[in-house]
């Protein structure tokens, strides 16, 4: 569904994604993990369109969307659930489910059924959604981009500030949307939790991809379990 | 015939280029990262495109040497749980390391081939190599295992036990070199035993073998045969896959393929602990690409003869310089001699000189016994000695060499 090819990127003259390749098929949950700068966001970034790539190229159902503005790429079904939420404090639950399905006809249905899969939030659907816990702002976050009837999410660390129980109801939601027939695009900081429900996962490493595999087979590679899954070791002999 | 791994043997063309790209990027990453040799010779070198890999260095079997016995591995040995020796360039030895994750890998892509030739949890594997195949044999084992049929490891240097354990067990899947498998047939033969009262289906090979052998064996142990292909330093088993057509698809979600010159040339995709890049295999090779109708969609190849003057006795591997190596171990050491090497066993003429002429039959007799025991325990490979006139003298007389004692 997504391909990317070599896809540069940076700010001013520092290159911060250098060559990046990348694939996510139809109905795969895809994780991208790698530590605090590690290129991840401008990534994301650069795939909606929200960072102008310097070279590379980004293929979307096998059309060139290289560079192609976000508005565009919505309507394209491609949509960003950005890092730290970004949700309208001052705004109901309600209101921000509208906005998520500004460009969906249908958005009064949209959201009905995507309030199905958060009880949570239909419980506090006019309560201002500042008001809302961290776990509770994320699954709004999620639950606007859903509205717009996404054929490919991205998600931008879903789990940053949320207590582990939170991160856990989080990802279970993040998982269900398997069965929904959303298409997946996790980047994530939470190694442990990333790799336990996606399909597959890239490693990114100062701009460049350095691992990808099935997740089980991610999880038991030693420089991931040494940078990533906290498994680190006291003797160094060699 | 089924296929064990439908997503991955049976990959779109386009996808297969996106997933090596892929592949080859993270792999060039590790690489510059974590082995030294590798980061001095890749430098900063870009890969655009596939076509791009031809910018990238070669790694060699005396680069392998050279860096004997760890200076190949991407990963602290404390990380690397299996090492195997291999035979490298003039016998010399070679070390492959493998993780966890590798072992996993070898077996998943042994399951393939061990799929693709019929087998399923309800077989009885008998696998019995003889002496220097262990790491084979344990390829096969992870390969079976994972399959769930059930697994006879055996020892091969008792055929008549071997053929006692095929009968009884009702094995039906054997996998073993073709020098035992030919062995077998003509123990059916001396016994009388009909091979139809085996309960063998499938028999699966170490290597390829002609079209005339394949059908003798096929006849005399009344069972399908099937052949692997592979390169020990890359995997063997588990390079490619032998399709129900006679034709060995590379794996190539592991393994990018290349024909230089006329040579195989691999680069081992998501090879964790001792990743090769552009490694030239000594083995003649031919790359086809197109449909098949078993439905995989990896290259074909058509493996030929090695490059480096690597022999084969008795399935081991052997170069000539090994021979004056275990000669000079010997008391004939620095005699000259001239070899005589084939599937079977290395023929020694030694020239006779006044050193080794004595008035006692029985030295000669336990020089003979000494190299025989030496090539046996050093090589793995059966020796015939004999002791013939010195060349020189020959000349002088204008007369044929005799040999002076049959061994």
């Amino acid at each position: 569904m997504l391909r990317i090819r070599n896809l540069r990127c940076g700010y001013g003259g520092l290159e911060v994604v250098k060559g990046v390749s990348l694939h996510v098929a139809r109905g795969e949950i895809v994780t991208l993990i790698g530590a605090n700068g590690a290129g991840k966001t401008s990534l994301l970034q650069a795939i909606v369109g929200l960072l102008p790539p310097w070279q590379g190229s980004v293929t979307l159902d096998g059309r060139d969307s290289t560079g192609t503005p976000v508005w565009r790429g919505i309507s394209h079904g491609v949509v960003l659930v950005p890092e730290g939420r970004q949700i309208f404090a001052d705004m109901t639950v309600w209101d921000n489910l509208l906005i998520g399905g500004y460009r969906n006809p249908d958005r009064a249905v949209a959201i009905e059924e995507v309030l199905e899969h958060f009880p949570r939030l239909r419980d506090r659907e006019r309560q201002v959604a500042g008001t809302l816990s961290g776990g509770e702002q994320q699954m709004l976050a999620i639950a606007r981009a859903l509205v717009a009837r996404p054929r490919l999410l991205l998600l931008d660390e879903p789990s940053m500030g949320l207590a582990p129980l939170i991160v856990q109801a989080v990802f279970e939601i993040v998982e269900s949307l398997r069965e929904q027939g959303v298409t997946v695009f996790l980047v994530e900081q939470n190694a442990v939790a990333a790799l336990g429900i996606a399909d597959r996962g890239y490693v990114l490493d100062t701009g460049e991809i350095t691992l990808e595999g099935d997740c089980a087979d991610l999880s038991r590679n030693p420089e991931v379990k040494r940078a990533y899954l906290g498994k680190g070791y006291k003797e160094v002999w060699e | 015939m089924t296929i064990f791994d439908r997503r991955n043997e049976t990959m779109r063309p386009d996808l297969v280029e996106q997933v090596q790209l892929e592949r080859l990027q993270a792999l060039l990453a590790r690489l510059r990262r974590n082995v030294r040799r590798y980061a001095d010779i890749v430098g900063d070198t870009q890969i655009d495109s596939l076509s791009d890999v031809s910018r990238l260095p070669f790694t060699t079997p005396d680069d392998l040497v050279s860096a004997f016995p760890y200076g190949m591995f991407a990963l602290p040995l404390r990380e690397v749980i299996r090492l195997h020796s291999n035979v490298g360039p003039g016998g010399k030895q070679l070390v492959c390391g493998y993780t966890n994750n590798d072992l996993i890998q070898w077996g998943r892509l042994t399951a393939r081939q061990l799929v693709a030739a019929g087998v399923t949890s309800n077989d009885v594997l008998q696998i019995g190599f003889g002496d220097g195949f262990l790491a084979h044999s344990l390829g096969f084992m992870l390969g079976a295992e994972l399959i769930e049929a059930s697994v006879i490891p055996e020892d091969t240097s008792h055929i008549e036990y071997q053929l006692q354990v095929l009968g009884s067990y009702r094995t039906t899947v054997l996998i073993t070199t073709p020098t035992n498998a030919a062995e077998l047939v003509d123990l059916l033969h001396a016994t009388k035993t009909d091979a139809q009262s085996l309960h063998l289906r499938s028999v699966i090979l170490t290597r390829p073998v002609p079209a005339g052998l394949r059908e003798d064996l096929e006849t005399g142990l009344f069972a399908r045969v099937q052949c692997c292909f592979g390169i020990p330093e890359i995997t063997n088993p588990g390079f490619c896959v032998e399709c129900e057509h006679g034709r060995f698809h590379v794996n190539e979600d592991q393994f990018l393929v290349e024909i230089h010159e006329g040579e195989l040339v691999v680069t081992t995709l998501s090879r964790e602990a001792m990743p090769l890049l552009r490694y030239r295999t000594q083995v003649a090779c031919s790359l086809q690409r197109g449909k098949c109708s078993c439905g995989r969609t990896g290259a074909m190849v058509t493996p030929g003869d090695r490059l480096d003057g690597q022999l084969r006795v008795r399935e081991m591997p052997l170069y000539e310089g090994q021979v004056a190596d275990v000669l000079d171990k010997t008391e004939a050491a620095g005699q000259p001699f001239s070899l005589e090497i084939s599937d079977k066993e290395v023929a020694i003429s030694i020239e006779m000189s006044q050193r080794l002429f004595g008035d006692q039959m029985r030295l000669l007799a336990d020089l003979r016994e000494q190299i025989r025991s030496e090539f046996r325990t050093r090589l793995g490979i059966p020796a015939v000695v004999r002791y013939v006139a010195p060349m020189s003298s020959v000349e002088e007389r204008d007369l044929p060499g005799q040999p002076a004692s049959e061994g």
